[in-house]
């Protein structure tokens, strides 16, 4: 029994091994990012903040790092930035959860229409993947934002539902490539339900590590968007913090040389985003090996 | 042989307009339904309305609706009372200029690293090279945009944020290019780019008819160019048009460019429903030009598409 183990886990221990040191470095990159985004949204869910993100200190506005009682130093109204960066982490992290949940959801499903029925179904998804692509996104989020109101759960909404044909595409490419397997055929010779095929033998067993890629790099994208909506005040309002209204607050005082209160936040976007694209796309190169050589 | 190549593409080229009047019907129900399920019925503030004789059911608020969008009426907006579309022509030059601008510079970027890397492997420099285009990709476009308005100021003291305006500076086109650098450099396509000509190239390069041809001794990249190279470019540089239009609202948020992304943003403040209305069907069209684009040249070098 223990070797049948060994035998199945050790495709996995092969891929490790052949992983490029780079993409193990991604990896690890993006996993570090992870947690301490996770982390770092647990703390300021309680409230376990080093200094009240709101109370102000006029004495000490836009203060350097390394500022006594602020490591990170003020932002202009003299408001703690490290306790800021952390709750601005609260702006997208449950509306990007369901970006990337309506993505993952929404587009197996058109993709195993798509892949497992064919015909008219493919091209009908076909054509709602080239329908949402026409689009580009803050387009339409703005066109959303403008007929509806600026609220952040709706703009996760349209990012998930245009991120869902990219899954589709993927679990179609994977389905019509499983389809000739013979373990497939099997599924189906032993009268398996069409359910059981396509939830346990194609999506978990087979489509896991690619929907795993494709949510971190939705959550990339999920960021991005709350970030560029707040810059632009459409998302989160002063004085609640997101790290896309902290740089543009910043950003006024960018020009008289105060670096630092937007370069905090901005560099908080760069790290994280750079986080979630290293860990999909390493992920991808060890598991899926898509590599060019 | 030249004469069979010709006659399935103008046949697929058919075909493609057919795709692409298709896909622009449903971009046309996309934003009608929005503004539909919207409350305050927007639809009345572009003047279709009962009074027209229209049912007022949706297909023939649809019918209404679309006839006056085919008409190039796309109402007045709701904030100046100028027609909208006029004004979007007049800006919507600015953005096609800034958008084709920085995905030249873009592709400009990415394709050297692409090709040296799918040509020689990883080298140290090439590695480099991907990280930076990573890097450059995960910034933030609006602060990187104050980081070169901060130098341009500073180093060479232009002050590129009035770019654009009807006040005559001395080298305008420098004040032109700054916009163009930034959306070209960070809008988060450049490591996209990269990434999928090398693995293109590299898939091709692999070939077993390259593998012949360089065993024959012939000019390699000849036999590679049209598959591994010309397709990939236009396909990813088509596909990514609408990422630096989504980018163009930024930048020119953040230089004052007055383009339609700036007019974008002013109308989703100002819930300016026909400006930004105009804004997303014509950015549609935009994408589904480009997209047809790539398609001509995709089937002009590879006639065997047409036999599909």
């Amino acid at each position: 029994m223990r070797r049948y183990v060994q035998a199945e886990t050790f495709p996995r221990f092969m891929a490790l091994q052949r992983a490029d040191a780079l993409d193990l470095a991604y990896v690890g990159y993006g996993l570090l990012v992870v947690a301490l985004v996770f982390a770092s949204y647990l703390i300021g869910a309680f409230g376990w903040l080093p200094h009240d993100p709101r109370a102000m200190n006029v004495t000490l506005l836009n203060a350097a790092p390394f500022t006594p009682g602020h490591p990170l130093g003020t932002d202009f109204l003299g408001r703690d930035l490290q306790s800021r960066l952390i709750l601005g982490i609260q702006a997208y992290f449950l509306p990007g959860l369901l970006a990337i949940t309506i993505s993952i959801v929404g587009g197996s499903v058109l993709g195993v229409l798509a892949g497992y029925r064919g015909g008219p179904l493919e091209t009908l998804v076909t054509y709602f993947a080239n329908l949402v692509d026409s689009f580009p996104r803050l387009v339409l989020i703005l066109l959303v934002i403008a007929a509806f109101k600026p609220d952040i759960y709706y703009v996760m909404v349209v990012v998930g539902i245009t991120g869902m044909p990219v899954i589709a595409n993927l679990v179609a490419g994977k389905i019509a490539f499983l389809r000739q397997k013979s373990f497939i055929e099997a599924a189906h010779a032993l009268g398996l339900p069409a359910h059981t095929v396509i939830l346990k033998h194609i999506l978990w067993l087979n489509c896991r590590a690619a929907l795993v890629i494709q949510a971190t790099l939705g959550m990339a994208e999920a960021i991005l968007i709350e970030t560029s909506l707040s810059y632009l005040g459409f998302g989160v309002q002063e004085p609640t913090p997101s790290w896309g209204n902290m740089v543009q607050a910043g950003a006024n005082y960018f020009l008289q040389g105060n670096f630092w209160p937007s370069t905090a936040p901005a560099l908080a976007i760069l790290a994280t985003i750079l986080g979630f694209q290293l860990l999909g796309d390493g992920l991808n190169n060890i598991l899926e090996g898509k590599r060019g050589r | 042989m030249k004469l069979a190549a010709v006659k399935p593409v103008s046949r697929v080229l058919a075909r493609e307009l057919a795709v692409t009047a298709l896909l622009l019907a449903g971009v046309s129900v996309v934003v009608f339904a929005i503004l539909y399920f919207a409350p305050g019925n927007p639809l009345h503030a572009l003047g279709v309305r009962e009074a027209e004789g229209m049912a007022n059911t949706w297909p023939g608020q649809y019918a209404a609706w679309f006839g006056k969008v085919l008409r190039g009426d796309f109402g007045h907006s709701v904030r100046t009372g100028l027609p909208v579309l006029p004004e979007l022509a007049r800006v919507g030059l600015n953005t096609l200029y800034l958008t084709l601008g920085a995905l030249a510079l873009t592709a400009a970027i990415a394709v050297p690293i692409a090709v040296h890397g799918a040509a020689h492997g990883d080298t140290a420099g090439n590695t480099a090279a991907t990280m930076a285009a990573y890097v450059l990709s995960a910034l933030p476009v609006f602060w990187f945009g104050y980081i070169v308005v901060y130098v341009s100021i500073h180093q060479f003291g232009m002050f590129p944020l009035i770019s654009g305006t009807a006040t005559k500076q001395q080298h305008a086109w420098l004040y032109f290019l700054v916009p163009i650098f930034v959306l070209g450099t960070a809008s988060g396509t450049l490591s996209e780019m990269i990434r999928h000509l090398r693995e293109e190239l590299s898939r091709v390069l692999a070939e077993d008819y390259i593998r012949t041809a360089r065993a024959k001794g012939a000019p390699v990249w000849r036999h590679a160019f049209k598959e591994g190279f010309l397709i990939p470019v236009t396909e990813i540089m088509s596909a990514k048009i609408p990422f630096l239009l989504g980018g163009a609202v930024i930048v020119e948020q953040v230089f004052n460019w007055p383009g339609m992304g700036r007019m974008a943003w002013q109308a989703a403040q100002d819930r300016d429903f026909p400006v930004i209305m105009g804004v997303a069907l014509l950015a549609a069209a935009f994408v589904r030009l480009g997209n047809l684009a790539q398609r001509v040249v995709f089937t002009a070098v590879n006639p065997r598409a047409s036999r599909e």
